[in-house]
Parts: C-alpha cells; sequence; structure tokens
C-alpha cells in the first residue's frame, strides 16, 4: 500500500514536473562570459551560493570556470543557474551537465527521456552511453549567440528555438504542455 | 583635441575610479562608498575637503541607482551640508563573450545643491563656468557610456550634456556657462595579481582617464588627467585613489586638480529580484 502510494506520487512528479527531477545529476560546470576581475567572478559565486539546490561551488578564476556539486534527493532548476549568472551581470559561454548514465540509447536529433527530464539531442552519432558522461546544454543563453545559430542549423525541431516542446513531441506520451527540453550535444 | 601623455598597457579593469563603465552591478546587491576630494582653491590658495557618502542599488541586470549626499568647507570655513543627487544607469546593449563584452548604457543624474553661486575671497567674487553637479551646482546630465573589455584591455568612453540648475539658496550668475558637453575617455591595467589563485588575493588595478568639458554657450573648455591606483579586498571592497589635474583648458573654474579617495564596500544578495 505504501509503496504503491510512493510509486504513484513519483509517477505524478515525473509527469507533471518533468524538468524538475534529476536522480543522477550530481554535478554541472560552465564558463561564464563578459569579465575578467575576481571581484566580478564573486558576485557570480555569491549567487550561486543562493541557490537552494547547490552543495558546494569551485571556482577557477582564470578561466572563469564555475564547478557545481548539487545536493542529493532535491529538485534541480537548470534555468535557475543560468538567470543567477544574468542577474549577476554576465553571460554563460558554456555549460556541461555530468550525468551518471546506464545503458541510455540516443539518436541524433532525438528525444531521450533521463530521469523524468527530457534531452533533445543535436549534432550527435547514434550510441549507447554509459558511466558519467559530459553532456553540453546548447539552449539559448547557454551557448554565445553565434553558437546557437551555428547549431540552430543541425534540427529543424521548432524546440530548439523556445527550448520548449512543440507538437511534433506528442508521442512522448501523457504530459503537461508546454515542458522544458534541454538541447545537449556530446 | 585630447592629447594623451602616456599610454596605458593592457590587462586591464573597468572598475574605473572617476567614471562609470556601462556595466552594471549584481542585481540585488548593494554598494556602499564614502568619497573624499581634496580641492586646491585656485582664487584663495587654500585647500577644501568634501565628502559624499554614497549608497548604489543593483535594481536589476540593466538597471542601477546610486544616491549621494555631499558636505564640504569649500565656501565657508566649516564643513557644512550642502545638498544631495541621484544618479540612474540603463544597460541597454550587451554581448559576452570569454574574457571579454561589448556593453552600452545610458546614464542621468540630478543635483540639488545648497550652495553660494560664487566664490567669496575677501571682498572679491569670482564666477564658475564649469558645471559640477557633485557637489558645487544644482543641475542634470544625461549621456551615454560604452566599454569593451577584451581580455584584459579595458576602455570606455561616455558623451553627456549637461544643465545648470539654481541652487537651491541662490540664482545662477548671469553671463555663467549653463550648459556644456563633457567626453571622458578611460583605461584600466590589472597590475596585480598576475594569475588569480583564490578571491582573498588583493588586486591592484592602475587606471588612466581623461576627463573633458566644452562649454555650449561660451568658448571654453577644459581637458583633465586622472590617473588612479585601486586595490580591491577578498573580490568585495575596494579603495580608490586619484589625483585629478587640468592639463589644458581656458575655463573659469574654483578648482584646477584634487586629489581622491574613496572606500566601497559591496553587500551581495541584499534584496531579491522577483
Amino acid at each position: 500500500m505504501k509503496t504503491r502510494l510512493i510509486k504513484s506520487s513519483l509517477l505524478f512528479l515525473i509527469i507533471f514536473f518533468p524538468s524538475l527531477t534529476h536522480a543522477q545529476l550530481e554535478k554541472a560546470e560552465f564558463q561564464a562570459s563578459g569579465l575578467t576581475c575576481s571581484l566580478c567572478s564573486n558576485a557570480i559565486n555569491k549567487a550561486l551560493k543562493t541557490i537552494p539546490f547547490i552543495e558546494a561551488v569551485n571556482t577557477d578564476l582564470n578561466k572563469n570556470i564555475f564547478q557545481i556539486t548539487f545536493k542529493k534527493n532535491v529538485i534541480i532548476d537548470i534555468d535557475l543557474i543560468k538567470k543567477k549568472v544574468e542577474d549577476a551581470g554576465f553571460s554563460i559561454a558554456k555549460f556541461w551537465i555530468i550525468e551518471n548514465l546506464h545503458d541510455l540509447k540516443i539518436e541524433n536529433d532525438q528525444h531521450a527521456l533521463i530521469d523524468g527530464t527530457y534531452f533533445h539531442f543535436m549534432h550527435v552519432k547514434s550510441q549507447t552511453l554509459n558511466g558519467e558522461n559530459r553532456l553540453q546544454i546548447i539552449d539559448k543563453d547557454f551557448v554565445a549567440a553565434k553558437e546557437f545559430k551555428k547549431y540552430s542549423a543541425y534540427t529543424s525541431m521548432p524546440c530548439y528555438q523556445t527550448g520548449m516542446m512543440s507538437d511534433c513531441c506528442k508521442s512522448h506520451g501523457s504530459r503537461v504542455s508546454p515542458a522544458r527540453i534541454y538541447h545537449v550535444t556530446i | 583635441m585630447i592629447i594623451i601623455y602616456f599610454s596605458c598597457p593592457a590587462t586591464a579593469q573597468e572598475l574605473y575610479v572617476a567614471t562609470e563603465p556601462a556595466s552594471n552591478m549584481a542585481t540585488g546587491s548593494i554598494g556602499l562608498r564614502l568619497n573624499s576630494k581634496l580641492f586646491h582653491m585656485q582664487h584663495n590658495n587654500r585647500y577644501s575637503l568634501r565628502i559624499d557618502p554614497e549608497i548604489m542599488f543593483g535594481l536589476s541586470k540593466k538597471v542601477m541607482l546610486h544616491v549621494n549626499a555631499y558636505g564640504s568647507d569649500m565656501y565657508q570655513s566649516n564643513v557644512r551640508f550642502e545638498g544631495a543627487s541621484v544618479y540612474g544607469k540603463y544597460r541597454f546593449f550587451s554581448i559576452d563573450d570569454v574574457h571579454s563584452h561589448l556593453r552600452m548604457a545610458a546614464f542621468g543624474k540630478i543635483s540639488f545643491i545648497n550652495n553660494p553661486a560664487q566664490m567669496q575671497v575677501g571682498n572679491k567674487y569670482f564666477t564658475s563656468d564649469e558645471v559640477d553637479l557633485d557637489g558645487n551646482n544644482s543641475g542634470y546630465y544625461t549621456g551615454i557610456v560604452v566599454t569593451q573589455l577584451l581580455h584584459k584591455l579595458a576602455i570606455s568612453s561616455s558623451v553627456y550634456y549637461l544643465e545648470r540648475f539654481d541652487n537651491l539658496n541662490e540664482s545662477k550668475i548671469p553671463g555663467q556657462s549653463l550648459q556644456a558637453m563633457n567626453y571622458t575617455l578611460s583605461a584600466g591595467y590589472l597590475f596585480l595579481p598576475t594569475v588569480y589563485k583564490d578571491f582573498r588575493q588583493t588586486n591592484v588595478n592602475l587606471y588612466c582617464e581623461f576627463l573633458a568639458s566644452t562649454a555650449l554657450d561660451k568658448k571654453k573648455y577644459y581637458v583633465d588627467a586622472a590617473p588612479a591606483v585601486q586595490f580591491i579586498f577578498n573580490s568585495i571592497s575596494r579603495l580608490d585613489f586619484s589625483y585629478r589635474w587640468q592639463l589644458s583648458g581656458n575655463i573659469e573654474r574654483l578648482s584646477e586638480n584634487y586629489f581622491f579617495l574613496r572606500f566601497e564596500y559591496n553587500l551581495l544578495n541584499v534584496f531579491k529580484n522577483r
């Protein structure tokens, strides 16, 4: 009875909040752009530390690279990290999530579901992913404008322009529309 | 014409001392500043001190607001409260890349100052044609600033229009210059550290800035140089020291040179944005 309740609660969460659960997402890394000095890096560093699902932040002040460790068993919002960097006055140049994967089959220009979050793999070879993998998020404002324009050529699906699922994604079963979909490459 | 007496080498910062860059503070942060200027007064050969505390608010990634209060002994023997000003900046353009950015912002300031319109020395009166909204005159200014950060070189330039009002207690002097255009050109150099190890390292930045003004209703101008040294402590506070002097000009001014000292402390994530 109790197991059924837990299972149906999880199912409820996965169906209705597909962009929020991330059981295997432990780390992320990003390079910030628009800054050189440590006072600027500190503004980003301190802003990241106000995010409740972040456990720790490690900063490379020379390359402006921030390594994030997430807390366990929490809801992670990747878009909030980007917003904090932009509110600090800067931008994201590159963003990677580090996922622990088990036999995940991926195809180019296709969606894949990882722990309840939809990912759209672009500019990749068909393969099966195992173990720790670095996936670069290539959504708008997670890469420089000219990079975004370059990647736009690798898909004809409108979800890349908006970051949200469009009509072509209905085959993924019941969902609250529109759902956030993250576009990634390896 | 602006004459550059010395070149400013690369590796630079955009935390200029005499001017503001096109960049903004972090959203939700508050900056506290204590600014002080020691002027050499032209007409009575004394030094006068002006102190202006300043509070800065990062309202969003595009908008920031500063509020200043002014006090000095410029017109009398004791330091007295002179008035206040509000400054706002709106960043309307920004392209970021790794270790670089190009930004543009519009800015404006309005000052309400309670000071004599002229300087009295003995039984002589001296009128200044310089429009100075940092404690001397009531008025406003509005303009545009562009800042380019390219790896370690940051260059910034601004142009703005100024207009004098009557001071709160005394009207403008007939014949005094009322309107001006100001131009600035700034560059900065990150002297230390050569390689970052952590946030606690003290940064030393060197700046040189040029500030020029041309009166719009008279054929009067000045060009000033303002080199500065800046220390950043714990990536959270800063100490600026500068000497500004007139390189060239024919404008009537109360002072042609001053020492400047500022201490700034930043409080990050003080208030939530939405």
